[in-house]
């Protein structure tokens, strides 16, 4: 099977700092990949890349067949990004915003008038769908920008850190979704922190440390016939040894010296 | 400046603990409000500078009230009578003061911030309220002594250091009324609407209010140069005028006549007596009644969250409202109509940009009848008369002059507070921004400027009849061309996508020059045709032709030149 997704060489600098070095990876279609790493660890910046959102990386990246610099407007029509942020048009309504994005993808007025509802209805968000955003709760937007993400029915779903700020129950049902649209044969980006449900719903989970990847694989062959959960994992693969030294020090700050003048 | 605050409010700090409060929280929190205050955008005017960090607000805002307040000396010092011109300043004075206080309160008052930051530390109510009344305090303190100072320097200067000694007990009294004014405002406002529209009440008030300094401000001064008799203010007669013994700051002027100062009008002693008693009836009204209202009053505006919020009525047929209908009929491509329906909606909803532009829609006629009747030795009526004559063509500064309204509005088209916002363009399959930005254009050509021009229009032509029209459809693609040619040129920036800065590149400055140059010399050669109808067809078929090579190029902008204008 030809991979959809195939990042060669791929580095990206920010002035002197370079936040990816060298990275290759080939993802399957149908697949759930977990793309985790600590903080600044670069994957926003894949994710961005991906996304057709920053293009002067350097090395090859190649979507469904297609040069990602050449076809980045063919690339996007079939990506759904979702980003980690809420930044969104806060002063429009749910369903302006819905009609607003569904625009950019030349999506006429009646299907995203259908889908959004739909969408949002399975939310539980169908009676917001009037209100201003700035009236919303973090977890309210985040299912905007989900519906938003996924207004055109895209091939290959990009999401970074998409379960920030939901409930456990919205959790629940976002995790099926993705296994929903895993069998309709999407291929899904999945970039978290969130440990266990990366190990729970992905394929192949990639880990990123310091702009290289440092593990790639399922989550059998992360464990290398060990017990260790992926947090573990993480932990002793990206230097975390010592983290509860670390802990101890912290906690010995307020021991070591008295309140009060 | 700050710390000399903060030690003269901590000063009596034995009392504040026997009222039961936690001094050295009082003193944290009053430093850490008084520091925002410093960082705070001045009120008046200029915009926020995001790069540089802003730290000397509060001097720039007491040099601001110390400008304000070289206004009442001027009422001072030129009328004769001194009871009537000290009447006439501290009318001004506490019209100001009052003005000034609503629309600055509202940021010290309803800072909800507290309720997360604070309220969840362990500190008790008593400190809370106390460094509240105590900002409050400090606040009115670097209003009020800026904004009297040059009064009390000149009334030092004029009769020597009673009338100066004298002085600071009319102004603390003058404050006592204002700030019950303040509160009864507050409270009708709060009656009238809704707490989660209060905010925009509040912006609304500032708008209305700096319209009403803008017009007074150019509009008095033509006037009085048009009278042109100072002599008459001079001499101006209290007696002629008794109703001004009804109103408080002639009572407070009526202080005078203890050093000396006659009082022409009758019941002297009874508005000596009014002086004191109104500002202590309304500090015990303020205390008694309003304060608790006003509390809990206050209280409801940021409870009211999302979940009391009544979900607008649902609308079920999309394209069916007005900027729906609007932007199908005027653009063709989808993504162009979503450029216009964000820029509509976006602009009718931002606090921000409505700040920002709405005064300016009041400027432009007091502008239009400033500079027709500025002309000196003439009355307002008769160069008013002159200028509208039907061989004088100053409509033509009418019609030119709409470009500003057009080149204001547009300058924020590209400026949010959300510019974050703006990452899906980038990640949509939008092949030419040039799309959505004619789009956005054409929604703040048609929901800002036309419905202004076409007003003008019907003005020009109500008055200089139907030969007039040509002059309008020129002017009109003129002005259009002027500030397509201004956005190709400086701004081919995605709506809502820049970050508002006050510096912009020097070579972003001349090029909007240049760009601005071309077609002001096209409303001068309208001006030198004025007569000449062959001449003004030709110039409009001219202009027509520029319209649409300039605006062809802007709808097309590609990736590249936004990219290009984002790093300049």
């Amino acid at each position: 099977m030809e991979p959809i997704i195939t990042l060669r060489h791929l580095s990206k600098n920010y002035g002197e700092k370079q936040v990816l070095k060298d990275i290759n990876l080939d993802i399957y279609p149908g697949q759930i990949i977990g793309y985790i790493g600590p903080n600044g660890a670069g994957k926003s910046t894949t994710v961005k890349i991906l996304a057709g959102i920053i293009q002067d990386y350097t090395g090859d990246v190649t979507i469904g067949g297609m040069d990602l610099r050449k076809n980045v407007m063919e690339v996007k029509k079939m990506t759904g990004y979702i980003p980690e942020l809420a930044e969104l048009y806060d002063l429009l309504t749910a369903r302006e915003y819905l009609s607003f994005i569904g625009k950019l993808y030349h999506l006429s007025d009646s299907v995203i008038e259908e889908r959004s509802r739909r969408m949002l209805d399975s939310f539980g968000l169908l009676g917001n769908i009037d209100q201003r955003m700035d009236s919303f709760s973090k977890g309210m937007r985040q299912k905007v920008l989900l519906t938003s993400g996924l207004l055109h029915n895209p091939s290959i779903v990009i999401l970074d850190e998409p379960l920030s700020g939901l409930d456990a129950n919205t959790v629940i049902m976002v995790k099926e979704l993705l296994q929903v649209l895993k069998q309709e044969g999407k291929t899904i980006f999945y970039s978290s922190h969130m440990m266990d449900v990366v190990e729970k719903v992905s394929d192949r989970i990639v880990l990123i440390d310091k702009g290289t990847i440092v593990a790639n694989g399922t989550i059998d062959e992360l464990r290398q016939n060990s017990n260790d959960s992926l947090e573990q994992i993480f932990s002793k693969l990206t230097a975390g040894e010592g983290y509860s030294h670390r802990a101890d020090d912290f906690a010995s700050a307020l021991n070591d010296t008295q309140p009060g003048k | 400046m700050n710390k000399i605050f903060l030690k003269l409010v901590m000063l009596p700090s034995g009392l504040w603990r026997s009222m039961g409060a936690d001094t050295e929280q009082l003193a944290a929190i009053l430093d850490i409000r008084l520091k925002l205050d410093n960082r705070k955008p001045i009120p008046f005017g200029r915009q926020r500078t995001q790069k540089k960090e802003r730290n000397n607000s509060v001097w720039l805002n007491m040099f601001i009230a110390a400008l304000t307040g070289l206004v009442y000396i001027f009422t001072l010092a030129t009328i004769k009578d001194r009871i009537f011109g000290l009447t006439l300043s501290f009318s001004f004075f506490l019209f100001m003061l009052t003005f000034m206080l609503i629309t600055d309160f509202s940021n010290v008052l309803f800072d909800t911030r507290d309720k997360y930051i604070i309220v969840p530390r362990p500190v008790s109510d008593i400190t809370i309220i106390l460094s509240r009344l105590l900002h409050v305090f400090i606040y009115l303190f670097r209003i009020i002594l800026p904004m009297s100072l040059p009064m009390w320097i000149t009334l030092g200067v004029m009769d020597g250091w009673k009338s100066a000694l004298l002085f600071p007990l009319p102004l603390i009294l003058l404050a006592c009324i204002a700030i019950f004014l303040v509160n009864c405002t507050y409270l009708l406002l709060l009656k009238l609407a809704k707490p989660e529209r209060f905010k925009d009440i509040i912006n609304y008030f500032q708008i209305a209010f700096s319209i009403v300094l803008f017009a007074s401000g150019y509009l008095m001064r033509g006037m009085l140069n048009t009278s042109g008799n100072i002599e008459d203010l001079v001499n101006l007669d209290i007696s002629k005028h008794s109703w001004v013994r009804f109103t408080p700051p002639y009572w407070l002027a009526s202080f005078w006549s203890l050093l000396g100062f006659p009082v022409n009008l009758a019941g002297t002693q009874w508005s000596f007596i009014l002086a004191i008693a109104l500002p202590l009836l309304c500090l015990w009204l303020l205390v008694k009644y309003l304060s608790p209202q006003f509390a809990r009053a206050i209280g409801g505006i940021d409870t009211v969250a999302a979940a009391e919020y009544a979900p607008a009525a649902q609308t079920k047929a999309t394209g069916g409202k007005f900027y729906q209908k609007l932007a199908n009929l005027m653009n063709k491509d989808e993504v162009a109509k979503a450029g216009f329906v964000i820029t509509w909606l976006q602009t009718s909803r931002s606090r921000s940009f409505k700040m920002k532009v709405y005064p300016f829609f009041a400027y432009m006629p007091i502008y239009f009848v400033f500079l027709l009747t500025s002309e000196k030795h003439m009355s307002f009526k008769d160069a008013w008369d002159k200028a509208t004559s039907p061989d004088n063509p100053s409509y033509l500064l009418l019609l030119y002059l709409s470009s500003f309204m057009l080149i204001r509005v547009l300058n924020y088209l590209t400026i949010s507070d959300q510019y974050k916002s703006a990452w899906v363009y980038y990640a949509t399959p939008v092949v030419i921004p040039g799309r959505v930005m004619s789009g956005a254009f054409k929604a703040m050509w048609v929901k800002f400027f036309l419905p202004l021009f076409i007003l003008f229009a019907v003005f020009i032509v109500s008055v200089w009849g139907w030969p007039a029209i040509a002059d309008v459809i020129l002017a009109l693609i003129n002005v259009t061309l002027f500030a397509a040619c201004m956005m190709r040129v400086s701004f081919r920036d995605l709506p809502f996508s820049m970050q508002e800065q006050m510096n912009q590149g020097g070579n972003r400055f001349l090029k909007s020059f240049i760009a601005m140059a071309i077609p002001s010399a096209l409303g001068f050669g309208h001006y030198l045709a004025i007569n000449i109808l062959w001449l003004k067809l030709l110039f409009m078929v001219l202009s027509a032709i520029l319209l649409w090579l300039v605006w062809d190029s802007y709808a097309n902008t590609t990736w590249d030149a936004v990219r290009k204008t984002e790093l300049e």
